[in-house]
């Protein structure tokens, strides 16, 4: 659905995108991962024509936006962090004046649209008078409008309260799940990305250094939880096999290494193995891993 | 027809503004202190001798017609412009600034179409605009003086010297004038809209434009000048008083409005270009 080719932009000679290229498929849910300043707002930017690149290209349904514009972003919706809306109109002729932009406005699409975000009884208020979970709300209605087949959320959840939060998480997983839209979401709330999406790409100056599924990052097959007993008994066989004890009760193996032989050398040695079970690793742990650059599966 | 869509948009947009507004008050309280003047028994003498020194009856000429031209002609270029300018300077850079474009930019539109509906909202107000002023002063003259009289059109510098006794006639050449002045301060507008294109502050697109109009328009007075007059935008835009002679010359018309046509071609593309190439980060 989207595809993202050998990006690379720079501001005033500091570059800020290098070669960044990934894809992500219809009806899937990606994250975009990074600190700040790792090239998420150009990326997004990029894919919708607001920033020109230096190199690379951004095709959207095969269209490319850099070539083809406006047939490329025909069917998408973007929300962004603090959407800034006419403050001094309604929420409707909001909506209208958008609209007026993609396909033109149509009264009985927008509200249903309405309907569903949940603004009904406040969009013909004027925006200034709205909350901030109104505000994206409203954002929602206004990407929705043109029955976008992928929306593109930057950092969508920035000053919700958890209610919020909640709410836009389900209201977006049940798109997918209804609609099959596809959704590049870019944010650095990495509970909200490893709840919501499928696969992710995380940026770090503005290089990609990792993509892959959300799935994938949870099983470390070489970092395990034990309890055995002794561990001093244990200790020269763990390093024997090459592997190291990175914390009291934890062991890592290196690359190739089969944990049953392990177990084997325990018990022949009569050491106790009560438990043995591979960590299940946070997002969070493996991004700041990343980031750290204490390792790199890609 | 997305088109009027979107321009209606924009003039929604434009006059739900307070800003907007404030040229419209303005005006109406400049237009109601040059009638008390008018009404002045120094002032009304002062006319007297002006147009009885003519060879014209004051009777006739004291009129809510010449009482309006008086206020176009004093108030639209200097007044007015600060109003176009403030206009037309923010209609691409505030939205810049507040954010607004990022979300219209999220759509399918082309950066031309979206110059080129603001651009048409902008031409449509200062149009408009000069029109209440032309109304709404001479409704306020027929309240001063009634609406019986002709037109007495005096202006030096342009060398423009007329009388219109018949009201029909006087109204008539007043209407088109407004629609010279019209066309003249839409040239004012594009300059603030090209700069309102650039990467810079709203305030600092309409601060930009007015030294420009006035520093023309002080050069423009140098003796030194006087020969290149033609090429002083300014002159130019004062071209409309034309309009007032009494066998009307239109050669220089045209080509006074050929200048200012090609000019705000050329300053609408300029926007554009500078508009298209840039970058606007989320």
């Amino acid at each position: 659905m989207l595809e993202i080719h050998g990006l690379c932009k720079s501001f005033g000679g500091k570059p800020a995108l290098g070669d960044v290229s990934f894809k992500v498929g219809r009806g899937e849910i990606h994250g975009l991962l990074g600190h700040n300043g790792a090239g998420k707002s150009t990326t997004l930017g990029i894919i919708l024509g607001m920033v020109m690149p230096d190199a690379g290209d951004v095709s959207i349904a095969g269209v490319s936006v850099l070539t083809n514009r406006s047939k490329a972003l025909r069917k998408v919706g973007a929300i962004f962090e603090s959407p800034a809306f006419y403050d001094y109109l309604s929420g409707w002729e909001n909506l209208r004046i958008l609209m007026s932009y993609s396909a033109g406005f149509d009264s009985r699409a927008a509200r249903e649209t309405v309907e569903l975000v949940g603004l009904s009884k406040r969009i013909h208020s004027k925006v200034r008078t709205y909350s901030h979970g109104m505000r994206q709300r409203l954002a929602l209605a206004q990407a929705l409008l043109p029955e976008p087949e992928l929306l593109l959320l930057d950092e969508p959840t920035d000053g919700l309260d958890p209610e919020g939060i909640k709410w836009f998480r389900d209201f977006i997983l049940c798109l997918r799940d209804e609609r099959g839209m596809t959704v590049l979401f870019n944010s650095h709330l990495l509970a909200e990305v490893e709840l919501m999406c499928d696969r992710v790409s995380i940026l770090r100056q503005g290089r990609r250094v990792f993509e892959g599924s959300v799935g994938g990052l949870h099983d470390d097959d070489l970092l395990f939880e034990a309890e055995l007993d002794p561990w001093d008994k244990a200790a020269p066989l763990i390093r024997a096999a090459g592997g190291e004890i990175p914390q009291p009760g934890r062991i890592r193996l290196p690359q190739g290494s089969d944990p049953a032989q392990l177990v084997e050398s325990f018990v022949r040695s009569g050491v106790r193995v009560r438990a043995l079970a591979p960590v299940r690793r946070s997002l969070e742990d493996f991004y700041m891993e990343l980031l750290d650059g204490a390792g790199s599966p890609n | 027809m997305l088109f009027l869509q979107q321009l209606r948009g924009e003039l929604r947009k434009l006059f739900a503004r307070p800003r907007t507004w404030m040229g419209y008050g303005a005006f109406f309280l400049m237009e109601a202190l040059i009638l008390f003047v008018y009404k002045l028994e120094r002032s009304q003498r002062h006319m007297r001798d002006l147009v009885e020194r003519n060879g014209l009856e004051f009777g006739t000429y004291y009129s809510s017609l010449t009482i309006t031209f008086t206020i176009m002609l004093l108030s639209m270029f200097i007044l007015g412009s600060i109003y176009f300018a403030l206009v037309a300077g923010d209609i691409v850079a505030k939205e810049n600034e507040d954010g607004n474009l990022r979300m219209v930019f999220a759509r399918p539109v082309s950066r031309l179409r979206l110059l080129l509906v603001k651009y048409t909202a902008v031409a449509l107000y200062t149009f408009s605009f000069v029109f209440f002023v032309g109304i709404s002063g001479y409704l306020m003259a027929v309240a001063a003086v009634g609406r019986e009289g002709g037109l007495f059109v005096m202006e030096p510098k342009m060398k423009v010297f007329s009388a219109f006794p018949d009201w029909w006639e006087g109204a008539a050449r007043l209407a088109l004038s407004a629609a010279g002045i019209g066309l003249s301060m839409i040239t004012l507008s594009s300059i603030a809209f090209m700069f309102s294109c650039f990467k810079i502050k709203p305030a600092a697109a309409t601060i930009i434009t007015l030294t420009i109009l006035f520093v023309d328009m002080i050069l423009q007075g140098f003796p030194f000048f006087k020969p290149y007059e033609s090429w002083f935008v300014t002159w130019r835009m004062s071209a409309w008083v034309f309009l007032m002679e009494q066998h009307i010359s239109w050669a220089k018309i045209v080509e006074a409005y050929a200048f200012l046509g090609g000019l705000n071609i050329t300053l609408f593309v300029l926007g554009w270009l500078a508009f298209q190439t840039r970058d606007f980060k989320t």
